[in-house]
């Protein structure tokens, strides 16, 4: 598939564009967020099938990159959005997902070395699934007040953690070593114990443990 | 070292009587005042003084007494009471002087008249209206009774003392006996040795009444003279508000000088907290931007090797090359920005050897002079220079265009403390400015906050001279 990345770093940008190509994407890379913006909202430029962006890039070495990605995916929702992070930050996360999780993932971009994962976020954002950094996950879980997850049994935490870093059912059973049906049960359980509706796909799903946790954890 | 260790009181401020007149004041004074020194300078004073008062001073009080008695009947006796009150302050100097050299009591003079004002009568009334004038006058007046009765009475008291003792030593003989009266006569030969006891007796009592009323007498005119011949109580009372004020306004002239010392420090901690700041900023982009990302893109590279290890080898072995180049790498440039941070060879060899190795990093020609020994200054002066003049270098090769650098270093000993310079100087462009935020700013924060200064010369075209100092103990 069409992948474009952005990032600033040339070592970073050259090591990316080599470990994509051997997987057998295409690749385009872009120095600075004002390129890549220019570059995917003129109109009739062709979309890629994924977007790679890093957070801090120049002139201002802030949060181009992220405001690049906001930018572009109000002009295309449907534009699958990965954003690497240098840290990873709860605020940047909730400005991200303020308009929906599908296709958009934001993880820490130590996580790239790990490329096994890396490459695993590739294929579930480009096939519109939500990636979140665990990293945000804990950062969000550890502001909520104790009592409000006090309902919630241990693994059922797990679970929800799981949960709203974007895996699917499929996933956190291999990643607990728990069938699925059990895994399936958990879920029914905490959205009914935290007063959740229960969702079809992953992504609104994560969506929806996302806000409550962020709208609870803000009291 | 005990507590009572402390710095030795100093002693009570001796007092007029003290001075004048120990044996009304002190017992032990008392004791010895017949044979006290205090006691012959008594007589002295009194009797020079009653010598001098019924001259002089009788002199001065009969021409201001004439001179006012005829000042009705003749216009002679207005300039010659003028002359005479003039006179009295001359008599008042002379007596003030007496009294300094012969009782060791320094009288402060009143104010002299001041210029005299313009016309006759004015000039004329100016020493008539004179209150110290007049007040000498009568010091004349009572000096001269109350010395002639101190100096008659205490004379008289000694002579009977003397007497008594020639007595005793004289009576034993029967020649005394014949010369006096039948009726003393008659008791000496009845009582012999209560008459030399009673004679002893008064003899004792005679000569201390005499050194004490002569101590007493000298003592009062000197109390009279400090009134009537010092400054007025109304110049007392001036001098002593101007010097309060002097004194507060030298108070407020300390308080003005901490409040700018405050101000000045107040601005250098800023400026310092914010070179830290910036500093710190510095370091985390570097870190950020350069060992950070080759990590990751070496984390990048590994992980790639591990995937294609099995299926294609090759490709596998030019990754781990590259991992292996940029590991390197990431190195040297960690080693660049450790050295950033705090020079290893500054802590160790000192500034000397540390501008050494800034010289040979230097992509411009650097000459290095260092006059004497610069281990005397401190640590944080030494980081200072050492950080200014690798900014100036960076400086220089990035900006200046110049063909040599100049860097001299010394201590400068004679400000008081001691200060260590740098100059770093070059032959390039010129034309260079401390824009805020720039390193050199940044490091101008961290010279102030030494209490050093900082000086950038720069004219266009004329090379740069940048020159810093910071104090040695700093």
């Amino acid at each position: 598939m069409r992948i474009v990345i952005a990032e600033d770093s040339v070592l970073l940008l050259d090591g990316l564009t080599r470990l994509l190509v051997a997987e057998g994407h295409e690749v385009t890379g872009y120095g600075t967020a004002d390129r890549l913006v220019l570059a995917l909202s003129t109109p009739g430029a062709q979309l890629p099938d994924l977007l790679v962006t890093d957070v801090r890039m120049p002139p201002s070495h802030t949060d181009e990159g992220l405001r690049a990605a906001v930018h572009l995916r109000s002009l295309h929702p449907d534009l699958p959005v990965l954003v690497l992070s240098q840290y990873v930050e709860q605020s940047y996360a909730s400005e991200l997902f303020a308009r929906g999780a599908r296709g958009l993932g934001y993880v820490l971009k130590d996580r790239v070395a790990d490329v096994d994962e890396f490459l695993d976020a590739v294929a579930r954002v480009s096939g519109g699934g939500t990636v979140v950094d665990p990293e945000v996950v804990t950062q969000i879980i550890a502001r909520h007040p104790g009592s409000d997850l006090d309902v919630l049994t241990r693994r059922e935490r797990e679970v929800l953690a799981l949960m709203a870093e974007g895996r699917s059912n499929a996933a956190i059973a291999d990643r607990l070593v728990v069938g699925l049906a059990a895994v399936e049960k958990h879920v029914t359980n905490i959205l009914t114990k935290l007063g959740l509706p229960p969702a079809a796909d992953d992504h609104r799903r994560v969506l929806a443990v996302l806000r409550w946790l962020d709208q609870n954890g803000a009291r | 070292m005990t507590s009572d260790d402390g710095p030795t009181p100093a002693p009570p401020p001796r007092t007029l009587a003290d001075q004048v007149a120990p044996a009304l004041v002190s017992g032990p004074a008392f004791f010895r005042a017949p044979y006290d020194a205090a006691t012959g300078r008594a007589f002295a004073a009194l009797a020079v003084g009653w010598i001098w008062h019924l001259t002089g001073g009788l002199i001065l009080w009969i021409l201001v007494v004439v001179s006012a008695g005829i000042v009705p009947a003749l216009g002679i006796g207005l300039p010659l009471l003028a002359f005479s009150l003039v006179a009295a302050r001359w008599f008042g100097a002379a007596e003030r002087a007496r009294i300094a050299a012969q009782t060791g009591v320094a009288i402060p003079a009143p104010l002299p008249l001041g210029r005299p004002p313009r016309g006759f009568w004015s000039r004329l009334w100016a020493p008539i209206r004179d209150g110290r004038a007049w007040a000498a006058t009568l010091y004349a007046f009572l000096a001269m009774l109350l010395t002639s009765v101190f100096f008659a009475v205490s004379t008289g008291l000694a002579a009977g003392a003397a007497a008594a003792v020639v007595f005793v030593a004289l009576g034993r003989g029967s020649s005394l006996a014949e010369w006096s009266s039948d009726r003393v006569a008659v008791s000496i030969a009845l009582s012999w040795p209560a008459t030399v006891v009673g004679a002893l007796v008064g003899a004792i009592v005679l000569g201390w009444a005499a050194a004490a009323l002569a101590q007493y007498g000298s003592y009062l005119m000197v109390r009279l003279a400090t009134v009537l011949l010092g400054p007025s109580a109304a110049e007392v009372a001036h001098a002593r508000a101007a010097a309060a004020e002097r004194e507060m306004r030298l108070a407020e002239a300390a308080a003005h000088t901490a409040r700018e010392r405050a101000v000045v420090l107040t601005e250098s901690r800023t400026a310092a907290v914010s070179a830290a700041d910036t500093e710190r900023r510095r370091i985390e982009r570097d870190l950020h931007d350069g060992a950070q990302q080759r990590l990751v893109a070496l984390g990048v590279e590994l992980g790639v090797a591990r995937r294609l290890a099995d299926k294609d080898p090759e490709h596998a072995v030019a990754a781990l090359e590259l991992a292996h180049r940029e590991i390197k790498e990431t190195l040297a440039e960690l080693r660049d920005l450790v050295r950033g941070i705090h020079p290893a060879v500054l802590s160790d060899r000192g500034l000397d050897a540390a501008l050494s190795a800034l010289a040979g990093r230097s992509p411009v020609p650097v000459r290095v002079e260092v006059t004497g020994d610069l281990s005397p200054a401190s640590a944080a002066a030494q980081a200072a220079a050492y950080f200014v003049v690798a900014e100036a270098l960076t400086n220089v090769a990035k900006h200046a265009a110049a063909d040599t650098v100049l860097v001299h270093a010394s201590l400068v000993p004679d400000d008081h403390p001691a200060r260590l310079r740098v100059a770093v100087s070059d032959d390039g462009r010129g034309g260079a400015e401390l824009s805020p935020g720039s390193g050199l700013a940044g490091l101008r924060g961290r010279v102030a906050a030494l209490d050093g200064t900082f000086e950038l010369d720069s004219p266009p075209g004329a090379g740069t001279r940048l020159t810093v100092e910071v104090p040695c103990a700093s």
